[in-house]
């Protein structure tokens, strides 16, 4: 146990809760956003795996923890890839192809921290 | 801290870690190391997740991922595979019955049905780490009893919410903590009875292994609600898992302030001892709990004072069940009217079950109170494996009683149980296939009693004893009449007057069997005979055992090992002149109880016994007596069929010269009418019947009872013994609207009157209705005879088919087509001739009383062109009309009672026997009542009993039991091609090669070895 300070009240215990609820909601499905990371062949030969990395250290650094990654096999899309999908609670899902690292930093910044979609990234269909 | 993307969930439950789940957990952490994956992926070790039997399991997520049976070498696969590439290891993954592979945690039908209430954190949360727990809004109830309820407004909600006590009993819990609050007594005590003791139950080691802050926090709310401070945990010191995750939970809790001295601010001060039971049994018993927790021998004492006004250390104490407590927190942060929304009228909210015994996926189940018990069985936790037949379930442990298969449809809550004899409990559920046996079931439980039973009042000291005693000697065959009477006495009066709920209820499981069983009970007693096989001292081989004419099949197996094939036959037929026939068409019961199965399959039995009869040259007479009165003493037999000519065969042997009267123009019966050449070849039968006449039997055929003569006539000609093997030659009809048209028959007259006139007219579009061998049979000849389409129509699924399943096979191979769930509703005709059948289809529904699911019909309805339409549902005989007023008891069904045992009827010298008795049954149950009959006759006539075939004889064949078991697969009997066999009567299955024969006779285990071999 890291030393947690008492609870003395149930604001206390509120707030333990807040701190450790972003892993339990990992397992519960509970979180805002899902991320999916497509990992086919084609995706990895592409650089996925640097794309995962790289959307990790992005929400790392932008502190987020309600979001959900994860991978999945080839989309049928192999001329896109790296691709992610995002979804979110409403049943909205954004589709990114082609990406590269700055395209993830701007994705996080904009679509997941400020909510803001960035078509310009979206898959050319 | 990195912000990690993915979680295994190591079940780490007792049932996993003894599979290896540690070092599972372990192999994965230095794998994911390994690849670098540190930072992204966390290891995460849970409580108990469920399907104990195939751990060590674990569930990935957020893909929602569960994977079975992980051994150590796999880790690597999980991590290089799944990790890091995003792709399942299919082989890892759980497989549906029908083969397909199921990933997904959610779409498992294992996890589908269930609702986790108690276990609502078991398997997600880290029990080790409060933090998990909180996040869970752990902790959230007591918050809000704590600051924002009173205590009475504590137990008004438990009240309300209906929560029952999980330990068995089922008493409310808000009305027990309502006496404990109004006990006048400054100390009070909340206690959590934590003993789980019954055999095959382990809800509660569950949940204090997986969530033990969940019963934390239940037992702090209780303690509020009653007015307690102290808290005694008693959990078993065999359990050192459960004790251990527990203390360090209550550490943990101590170290946050939520135990303690005012806890969150709010003055209520309490905290939680554990006290660890030495397993006695009988502290689970509330009385002797709190002694225990004292320091005393676990004693139970009388009852009042109810533990609520004086219980440990003479306070008002309460004391709750591991379960229980883990429903508090849900009750008081989702409401009491959440929580009694699920469940019955009586007994709200859920309940977990440990699955035990012959079912596919043990482990731990939460249900919805009120789910049928079948559900539970079957659709959670996947039936009954290899094939075998549901039984029975014991609920409730040694308290509890047996829930026979007439009863799948029960409700599982506390009032319907016990209508059927049997208890909720704590939840211990033992799912019992065919080989049980019901007597060494209540022998097993009474052992258990005595052994816990503390010894403090004689009716449960010595009452137990006494029982255990007379079930002792009933399975040793040594029973006496009387016994089971004798037992229901003693269990009745043990019930009234044993001191404690132990006592009183030990006597249970074998009331219950008794209630539900007692045929079991009667089979020993009368008969010696154990019918599950299991009791050693009645059973030589299970295989014998089953055999309905209790041939020694390890002998005449082991014989032909031996390349002894004429005396193998001879000991085939000391008890079964048929063994050419029954190489053919028996239904092999023998088979189904091999104990081989254990090991791969069982034997081939049934192919051994053709490899015998094929290497018979000339037919040797078996041992008979000489009997000049016997032969003079007239005893007639109406019917040819296997029971007929078996009664004869030993009437024959005993010397006399009985005289078979068979109406049709062929001997045999059912044997040469319905059953095909292609399966019973013509010559076969012949050869058989041919061996009885030379010993002495006169067949007359073309004579049949009530028209060339009469049960009286017989009697006029001196008779002095009738047996009555009429058969049920009857065949029903539909029954639907139409099924009077021209080209609308029935099976068994389609198939006699191929077989002895011939011919018979068979149309191009033949629609079969139903799933039994006549069934199967009237489709296939029906094929061989030239028609293009042939359609099996059966109402339920494949896998209830009476027919053997090889049968059905082949007729599936010919070019039979079946269409399963489906029911007729009109045979549609035009011009009076069959057009069609319209058919409904059908689905399965609740359990019916035999065990099997309903077909229930739906709204679809759909057309079979057919121009002949062949009913295979079901055989008649209308015993009524050739008694020709002989006052003989018939049946309900209308088929004759008879004495199992003698085939004696209500009549003296009239016996029965074969299907006019049974109903449709076997050509080998056929041939064991004929037996019967046959020495009971000679009993009736001498007034002794000469069946000098039933004494066992030892087999001097060879058997090392030193050496291992060959290890060969099961042989299996080859097959005319399709091609060659379809348009044809010739015999499709193929005899082994003499190779294969002796090696499959080597796979035998010999259990009907004793150590009485000699070694040649």
């Amino acid at each position: 146990m890291t030393s947690t300070p008492r609870i003395n009240s149930p604001a206390d215990l509120a707030a333990i809760r807040e701190k450790a609820k972003s892993q339990i909601e990992l397992r519960t499905g509970g979180r805002d956003l899902r991320i999916t990371v497509h990992m086919g062949t084609c995706g990895i030969a592409a650089g996925a795996r640097d794309m995962l990395m790289a959307l990790m250290n992005e929400l790392h650094a932008a502190n987020v923890d309600n979001v959900t990654i994860q991978q999945s096999a080839c989309a049928g899309l192999c001329d896109e890839e790296p691709m992610i999908t995002i979804s979110d609670r409403a049943g909205g899902t954004h589709r990114y192809g082609r990406l590269d690292k700055a395209k993830v930093r701007r994705i996080v910044q904009e679509h997941v921290v400020r909510g803001n979609a960035c078509p310009e990234f979206y898959l050319k269909q | 801290m990195k912000n990690v993307r993915t979680h295994i969930l190591v079940c780490t439950g007792g049932g996993c870690i003894a599979s290896g789940a540690l070092e599972v957990s372990d192999a994965l952490r230095q794998h994911v190391q390994k690849a670098g994956l540190s930072d992204e992926v966390s290891v995460v070790e849970t409580g108990c997740l469920g399907p104990c039997v195939v751990g060590p399991v674990a569930a990935i997520h957020p893909d929602g991922v569960f994977y079975q049976n992980i051994k150590v070498d796999d880790a690597e696969d999980i991590v290089n595979e799944h990790l890091l590439k995003g792709r399942v290891v299919e082989r890892l993954v759980h497989k549906a019955p029908t083969g397909k592979s199921i990933a997904s945690l959610n779409e498992m039908p294992f996890f589908q049905r269930q609702v986790k209430v108690v276990l609502r954190n078991c398997g997600v949360v880290d029990p080790l780490k409060i933090d998990e727990y909180i996040a869970r809004d752990g902790y959230e109830a007591m918050a809000r009893a704590l600051t924002k309820m009173t205590p009475q407004g504590v137990i008004d909600e438990m009240k309300k919410s209906g929560l029952r006590g999980r330990g068995g009993a089922g008493f409310l819990t808000g009305l027990k903590w309502q006496f404990t609050r109004s006990a006048p007594g400054s100390r009070k005590f909340i206690l959590c009875n934590g003993d789980e003791g019954d055999p095959g139950a382990f809800m509660d080691r569950s949940v204090l292994e997986g969530d033990p802050h969940s019963v934390i926090e239940g037992m702090a709310i209780a303690a509020y609600a009653i007015g307690a401070n102290e808290g005694f945990a008693y959990i078993r010191a065999e359990y050192p898992l459960a004790v251990q995750r527990f203390e360090h939970a209550l550490k943990q809790a101590r170290e946050l302030g939520l135990l303690g001295r005012n806890i969150m601010g709010s003055g209520f001060d309490f905290d939680i001892e554990v006290r660890m039971g030495s397993g006695a049994f009988v502290c689970g018993e509330e009385t002797a709990l709190m002694t225990s927790i004292e320091g005393k021998r676990g004693e139970p004492r009388p009852r009042p004072p109810f533990p609520a006004n004086k219980g440990l250390w003479d306070c008002p104490s309460c004391l709750n069940n591991v379960e229980t407590f883990a429903n508090v927190a849900p009750i008081i942060l989702k409401g009491a009217e959440w929580f009694a929304s699920m469940g019955t009228e009586k007994s709200k909210g859920t309940k977990v079950f440990a699955l035990a015994g012959a079912v596919v996926h043990t482990g731990l189940v939460e249900v919805p109170i009120g789910m049928p018990l079948g559900e539970i069985i079957y659709d959670i936790g996947g039936g009954v494996p290899h094939g075998k037949k549901f039984k029975a379930a014991q609920i409730g442990g040694p308290s509890g009683g047996c829930i026979p298969k007439q009863h799948l449809n029960v409700p599982v809550d506390y009032e319907s149980l016990q209508e059927l004899g049997a208890i909720m409990g704590s939840g211990g559920l033992v799912v019992m296939d065919e080989d049980s046996c019901m007597v060494d079931v209540a022998r097993f439980f009474l052992d258990f009693v005595q052994d816990e039973s503390c010894g403090k009042c004689p009716p449960c000291r010595v009452g137990t004893k006494r029982m255990l005693e007379i079930v002792t000697r009933i399975c040793e065959g040594k029973g006496e009449e009387g016994d089971i009477e004798r037992l229901i006495e003693l269990g009745e009066r043990i019930k009234d007057t044993a001191l404690c709920g132990l006592g009183q209820t030990a006597p249970n499981p074998v009331l219950s069997t008794i209630r539900h069983f007692r045929h079991e009970y009667e089979a020993h007693i009368r008969d010696k005979k154990c019918p599950a096989g299991v009791c050693p001292s009645l059973v030589s081989a299970p295989c014998s055992n089953a055999c309905p004419a209790g041939v020694d099949v390890p002998g005449f197996v082991s014989l032909v090992g031996e390349k002894r094939y004429a005396e193998a036959l001879k000991l085939h037929r000391e008890k079964n002149p048929f063994a050419s026939v029954c190489a053919r068409v028996c239904f092999h019961t023998c088979e189904d109880k091999c104990r081989r199965s254990t090991l791969d399959e069982p034997l081939s039995i049934r192919g051994l016994k053709r490899y015998m009869a094929e290497q018979e040259v000339t037919v040797s007479l078996p041992e008979s007596i000489e009997s000049e009165v016997n032969a003079s003493r007239k005893i007639a037999i109406v019917g040819a069929g296997p029971a007929g000519l078996s009664c004869a065969y030993f009437l024959a042997r005993l010397g006399y010269k009985p005289k078979v009267f068979e109406a049709e123009p062929r001997p045999g019966g059912m044997l040469v009418q319905a059953i095909p050449a292609y399966r019973l070849p013509r010559e076969e039968l012949a050869r058989e019947v041919r061996m009885i006449e030379r010993m002495g039997v006169e067949i007359e055929t073309g004579s049949a009872l009530g028209r060339d003569f009469t049960l009286r006539s017989l009697r006029d000609d001196d008779y002095k013994a009738v047996f009555l093997a009429i058969g049920a030659p009857d065949g029903v009809r539909l029954g639907v609207p139409g099924d009077h048209a021209a080209g609308v028959t029935e099976a068994l007259s389609f198939l006699r009157e191929y077989n002895i006139r011939g011919s018979v007219p068979v149309g191009q579009d033949v629609v079969v209705v139903g799933g039994g061998n006549a069934a199967i049979d009237a489709a296939r000849t029906a094929m061989r005879l030239g028609a293009r389409n042939v359609t099996i129509v059966y109402r339920r699924t494949r896998a209830e088919m009476p027919a053997y399943e090889e049968e059905v096979d082949a007729a599936e191979a010919e070019g039979v087509r079946l269409e399963v769930l489906a029911a007729p509703v009109e045979v549609l005709s035009q011009d009076g001739r069959v057009s069609g059948l319209k058919c409904k289809r059908m689905r399965l529904g609740e359990f019916d009383r035999s065990g099997r699911r309903r077909p229930v019909a739906g709204d679809d309805e759909f057309i079979i062109p057919a121009d002949q339409v062949i009913a295979g549902i079901g055989q008649a005989m209308d015993v009524a009309k050739v008694l020709d007023g002989v006052p003989v008891r018939l049946r309900k069904d209308g088929f004759i009672d008879a004495d199992p045992q003698t085939g004696q009827t209500s009549v003296e010298w009239l016996f029965a026997g074969g299907d006019s008795v049974l109903g449709p049954a076997s050509v080998v149950e056929a041939i064991g009542g004929g037996e019967r009959a046959a020495v009971a006759i000679d009993r009736l006539l001498t007034g002794q009993e000469h069946a000098f075939w039933r004494q066992t004889k030892p087999v001097d064949t060879f058997y090392d039991p030193e050496a291992d078991p060959v290890m060969y697969p099961r042989a299996r009997m080859q097959l005319l091609p399709v091609k060659k066999r379809r348009n044809n009567f010739q015999e499709v299955e193929l005899p082994f090669a003499e190779a294969i024969a002796r090696r499959e006779a080597k796979r035998c285990l010999r259990c009907d070895y004793k150590g009485q071999c000699s070694t040649r």
